[in-house]
């Protein structure tokens, strides 16, 4: 809270400090950044509350006051918005800001069919532009390169979260081409594509999990290897599970990789991030995803969810979000994480998180990138229907 | 200081219908009942209708979607409360447009999808199917 009190009696925004300074956060001791996020939290909380009055309600329901939040330890009082509520009609109750304050109106759109809307205001979209910016550049240190999107831009897409994201990675690049068009992929082209690019530019590949894999796929059954770029990377965002329900584990997603792409292992990293949130969190070399060191994550027993499960155990993830201006970025989630400790010789402080599962009780099971891994295999199916040559 | 005013994402029709969607609800025994629904961005909206004698009595929606989509199901079934449906088939896309006011660019879907309703309108009445 001093430094808190200090950056405000200064005139400047902690939050704002907070974004540009992620490397300077991740160094500070494990009970400073604690300190630091509480106070940010603390000061989002008293906010919300002091604008929201269906959050507010909530809250008095609990007898939860900003005065309750006294220190770190209390953060697991504040109460916390049921992800589910992004998807009802009258989300707008959500909002802590005037509708006409809103910018930018984002979307997710998974295996029910009913899409997650969050609206975020200019300050909200401020910090979220400077934390996945912040985020990126700590753990991807990119700045130049060929990007082969295996997902559909957003001008196909607009508002698309997940495609928002990773196309704010293409503004770091030399160049890029997104490969799905129309709902519809060929492999070949990306291969072609990727040609075109060696020995020009180190060349990285960025999309969906399922959507890389199918140009795996068409590589083995083309029986062709490649080799791409010692500083590749393979960066990854949502679609882990298809629409069918098909789990794509992550060690046989990476040995495909490393076996039909030519990496190392170091070379293929995975964000998790979800709409509703201002949160990434991302992997380092090592394949440790990091959360952002201003987020705190806080992991509940699903059965007793005031009760934090322990370090290591999986629970359901809550997070604590303070660059949500526009609503409260305290929402308990539908996934199933469990917290890492951290390990020898690993120089962040902060939290590690690997994700589990989505809870097994709930209608969603991705985000859109399964809604895109479906309608491809529509177009694919539809292709076949109409081929006169027999498969 | 920036000013926190966005780039007014949304006019004072969207406003009004999304913050008070007064026509938002179930009907026990609907007479009538269309749906529409987008896959890509998932904008959904389902209308339950009371009709006598071509006569739109009563108009209820539930949406799921966009801000300006959910406010476009609450403008349609206001536009359509009270009236004759033979009156309501007169109106032309450009007029249908109009109700919404000025959208972004990104809000454009939506006249489309009152399009589409209305469309959708005419196709359940002249087939009688619930």
């Amino acid at each position: 809270m001093e430094l808190h009190n200090a950056l405000k009696k200064a005139g400047l925004d902690p939050v704002k400090v907070a974004l540009s300074s992620v490397k300077q956060l991740y160094a500070m001791t494990e009970s400073q950044l604690l300190e630091f996020k509480y106070s940010l939290i603390a000061d989002a909380f008293q906010f919300h509350y002091s604008n929201n009055a269906f959050y507010r309600s909530a809250c008095e329901d609990k007898h939860i006051t900003p005065e309750v939040i006294k220190s770190a330890d209390d953060l697991i009082k504040i109460p916390l918005i049921p992800i589910n509520l992004y998807k009802a009609n009258d989300s707008h109750k959500l909002l802590s800001k005037s509708l006409k304050s809103i910018e930018l109106e984002m979307r997710s759109t998974g295996t029910s069919g009913i899409p997650s809307v969050s609206r975020r205001c200019s300050e909200t979209v401020d910090n979220a532009i400077l934390g996945i910016y912040a985020m990126y550049r700590e753990f991807f240190e990119i700045s130049k390169g060929a990007g082969l999107y295996l997902c559909p831009s957003n001008e196909e897409i607009p508002e698309m979260g997940m495609i928002k994201a990773l196309n704010m990675m293409a503004g770091m690049l030399d160049t890029h081409q997104f490969m799905v068009k129309n709902e519809s992929f060929a492999p070949e082209d990306a291969l072609e594509q990727l040609a075109r690019w060696e020995n020009k530019f180190d060349r990285h590949i960025i999309g969906p999990p399922f959507l890389i894999n199918r140009f795996i796929r068409y590589l083995k059954a083309t029986n062709k290897k490649i080799k791409l770029d010692k500083n590749t990377l393979i960066i990854t965002l949502g679609g882990w599970k298809r629409f069918s329900g098909e789990m794509l584990s992550r060690k046989e997603f990476n040995d495909e990789c490393i076996e039909f792409l030519g990496v190392q292992q170091n070379q293929i990293r995975d964000i998790y991030a979800l709409v509703e949130s201002n949160v990434v969190a991302i992997d380092d070399e090592h394949g440790v995803k990091h959360v952002s060191p201003y987020i705190h994550f806080s992991v509940r027993d699903p059965k007793r969810l005031e009760q934090e499960v322990a370090i290591g155990e999986v629970g359901q993830l809550a997070i604590l979000d303070p660059l949500s201006c526009s609503t409260p970025g305290f929402i308990l989630t539908e996934d199933l994480v469990r917290l890492l400790p951290k390990k020898q010789g690993d120089l962040r402080s902060g939290q590690r998180v690997e994700y589990v599962m989505r809870l097994p009780e709930s209608l969603e099971f991705g985000c859109c990138a399964v809604n895109l891994d479906k309608q491809l295999d529509d177009t694919e199916e539809l292709h076949t229907e109409t081929c006169p040559v027999i498969a | 200081m920036k000013k926190d005013i966005g780039t007014l994402m949304y006019n004072d029709i969207i406003i009004k219908n999304f913050t008070e969607p007064h026509n938002v609800g179930d009907l026990e025994s609907a007479d009538y009942e269309i749906e529409i629904g987008n896959p890509v961005c998932g904008d959904r909206i389902k209308v339950q209708l009371l009709v006598t004698d071509k006569v739109i009595n009563k108009a209820v929606f539930r949406a799921w979607g966009c801000a300006t989509s959910v406010a476009t199901a609450n403008i349609f079934c206001s536009s359509i409360a009270g009236e004759a449906y033979d009156n309501i088939s007169q109106r032309q896309p450009l007029e249908i447009g109009q109700m919404l006011g000025e959208l972004e660019p990104s809000q454009q879907h939506c006249v489309e999808i009152l399009v589409e309703l209305h469309q959708k309108l005419a196709d359940t009445i002249s087939s009688g199917v619930v």
